[in-house]
């Protein structure tokens, strides 16, 4: 299985990558910093893969989040459903 | 309801005892004002009390056997309303006993909330039942705080709704001179905006912030105005719980009020789960068959008249055809009009309604607005519909909350059930039904709510009761 993360597998969660829709801004650093799981939109706004992290991903995810000016984007660990 | 059926209904005061509802019968509201044109009178204590089998002295023989200090009383509701599958009545049908298991394994001692800025402009049904039976409202919202642990309670309305205002402050009064044991209620009020009864909008304007959806990582049932568990229920599920509270899961009979649209009129019904769509928009009047049906709200679900008529009105049989029962918005929609139109019209209205917060809807709403506004108009080709298609699958899912969401439903279903209507539209650039005025209503007034848009108006009413005094909630009597 290659879906989680070791940190992720060592306390039963996967890991997903998320954004808070409020606070962004659409700047884009995220997009050009992890092109493989952040996409963006016609209006220049972060669309994520809605799939857990994978290993080759997590450290591609962690420059976006932390590069962003905003601090909109965030790792949460899974499979709780946060409404 | 057939003379038959009323009978039957009168027969035994036993069978009366049983017979739990909401409302006595339609009530009118003008389609496109906020104005009650006719509907039963308000319920004062005095006549709750009496409808709903109090004794003199408010008692109740199900409440007086209960020690409401107790965890089991507490717990005693709670399951009645787990075993009823009690659920959210504001549009997104949620367990009522999840919520509230989740406030309690937070700890309580926070915030109840009825919800009643019903922001859907087709709906009138919230501001039907607190015009007619704010006390038992305020009954299920003083039981919520009593069973979660809850130490606030809030009665949550649009700054415009003078009427349904007037009603609960009188009804809150009432309670005051009654001496009832119960949490302080207050009437906090919100801007004028669709999106004001979005509940994490209401739990950002308790906690000072503007009256707006917000992001949250943690539902407000655990984390909500000022950190502490907030449970945000419509006052309809509020009722509902005031009923199984005063007749216990025996005598409970589920019903659910509607909001008709028909002929520029809304008509709130009370309907059983097995009222079927025609039948009750034929109670409201006469109906030339209609082509389709906007079931839920205005980020609801078009059907068909051929798939819906025979629906039963229930969530769970609406799910199963695409649809669910939402804000319990049911607006036919007449042979003659022009569905795309229609569509076009209220999903630029909802456009504009949005909280201007979130990129993927501030821009994709437009976006998508603009591009059915160009094909009802006969402005938009094939193109157009590639792009409504691609916008429609980019914003889903991608706001804090799911004004978004309901949108891409409309849309999505409406290029469904007006097929004929868009191909006509997008080929020929012509439409099959010219010259026939708008269905639905769009609100004239201002939609936008805006960052400065603050919780506002806030009246306190204090009602009785010594606050952190056990006691039955809701029930007249608890002397000081």
């Amino acid at each position: 299985m290659n879906g989680a993360s070791a940190l992720g597998r060592a306390i039963g969660h996967s890991r997903l990558l998320r954004v808070d829709p409020v606070a962004c801004d659409g700047i884009g650093m995220c997009a050009h910093l992890a092109p493989r799981i952040i996409d963006l939109d016609p209006w220049g706004y972060p669309v994520l893969a809605g799939h857990p992290l994978d290993d080759a991903d997590a450290p591609r995810a962690a420059m976006a989040v932390a590069a962003c000016p905003r601090r909109a984007m965030f790792i949460e660990d899974g499979p709780e459903k946060i409404t | 309801m057939n003379q038959t059926h009323l009978v039957a209904e009168h027969a035994s005061p036993a069978a009366q005892r049983r017979d739990r509802r909401l409302l006595e019968g339609p009530v009118l509201f003008d389609a496109h004002r906020p104005v009650l044109l006719a509907g039963p009178a308000c319920d004062t204590l005095q006549a709750h009390c009496a409808r709903f089998h109090r004794g003199p002295d408010g008692d109740t023989g199900r409440a007086r056997d209960r020690d409401p200090g107790t965890p089991q009383a507490r717990g005693d509701l709670l399951e009645d309303l787990d075993r009823l599958g009690l659920a959210g009545r504001g549009g997104a049908h949620f367990s009522v006993a999840t919520k509230w298991r989740a406030a309690l394994a937070a700890g309580g001692g926070g915030t109840v909330v009825a919800n009643g800025a019903e922001g859907e402009p087709a709906s009138a049904k919230d501001a039907a039942l607190l015009l007619h039976r704010p006390h038992l409202v305020l009954d299920g919202l003083a039981l919520a705080a009593h069973a979660t642990g809850a130490v606030r309670t809030i009665v949550w309305l649009h700054d415009g709704a003078d009427d349904v205002r007037r009603s609960v402050t009188a009804a809150l009064a009432e309670r005051r001179a009654a001496r009832l044991t119960e949490p302080l209620a207050r009437i906090v009020t919100g801007p004028d905006a669709y999106l004001t009864g979005e509940s994490s909008a209401v739990v950002r304007a308790l906690s000072g912030g503007p009256a707006l959806p917000e992001f949250r990582r943690s539902p407000a049932a655990t984390r909500g105005v000022d950190g502490l568990p907030t449970l945000v229920h419509n006052v309809e599920t509020l009722a509902r719980i005031g009923l199984v509270a005063l007749a216990g899961t025996a005598g409970h009979r589920d019903s659910t009020l509607v909001t008709v649209l028909h002929d520029r009129r809304r008509t709130v019904l009370e309907v059983d789960p097995a009222t079927t769509v025609v039948a009750a928009v034929s109670r409201v009047g006469p109906i030339h068959p209609p082509q389709a049906v906007l079931v839920g709200g205005y980020g609801g679900s078009w059907l068909p008249w051929h798939v819906a008529a025979h629906l039963p009105l229930e969530h769970r049989a609406l799910q199963t055809a695409g649809a669910g029962l939402g804000a319990g918005v049911v607006a036919p929609l007449p042979a003659q009009a022009c569905g795309l139109t229609e569509t076009a019209a209220v999903v630029d209205y909802l456009a504009t309604a949005g909280a201007r917060q979130c990129g993927p809807c501030l821009f994709g709403l437009r976006a998508i607005a603009d591009l059915l506004l160009d094909l009802a108009r006969g402005n938009g080709g094939p193109g157009h519909l590639r792009r409504l298609r691609r916008y429609t699958g980019l914003v889903t899912g991608r706001g804090a909350c799911h004004h978004p969401d309901g949108v891409v439903r409309l849309v999505g279903t409406a290029l469904i059930t007006f097929q004929d209507d868009v191909d006509e539209h997008a080929r020929r650039r012509r439409c099959l039904h010219p010259g026939t005025g708008a269905v639905l209503p769009i609100p004239a007034r201002p939609a936008v709510a805006s960052r400065s848009g603050r919780a506002t108006g806030t009246a306190t009413v204090p009602s009785a009761g010594i606050p952190g005094i056990p006691g039955i909630p809701g029930i007249p009597g608890g002397r000081r």
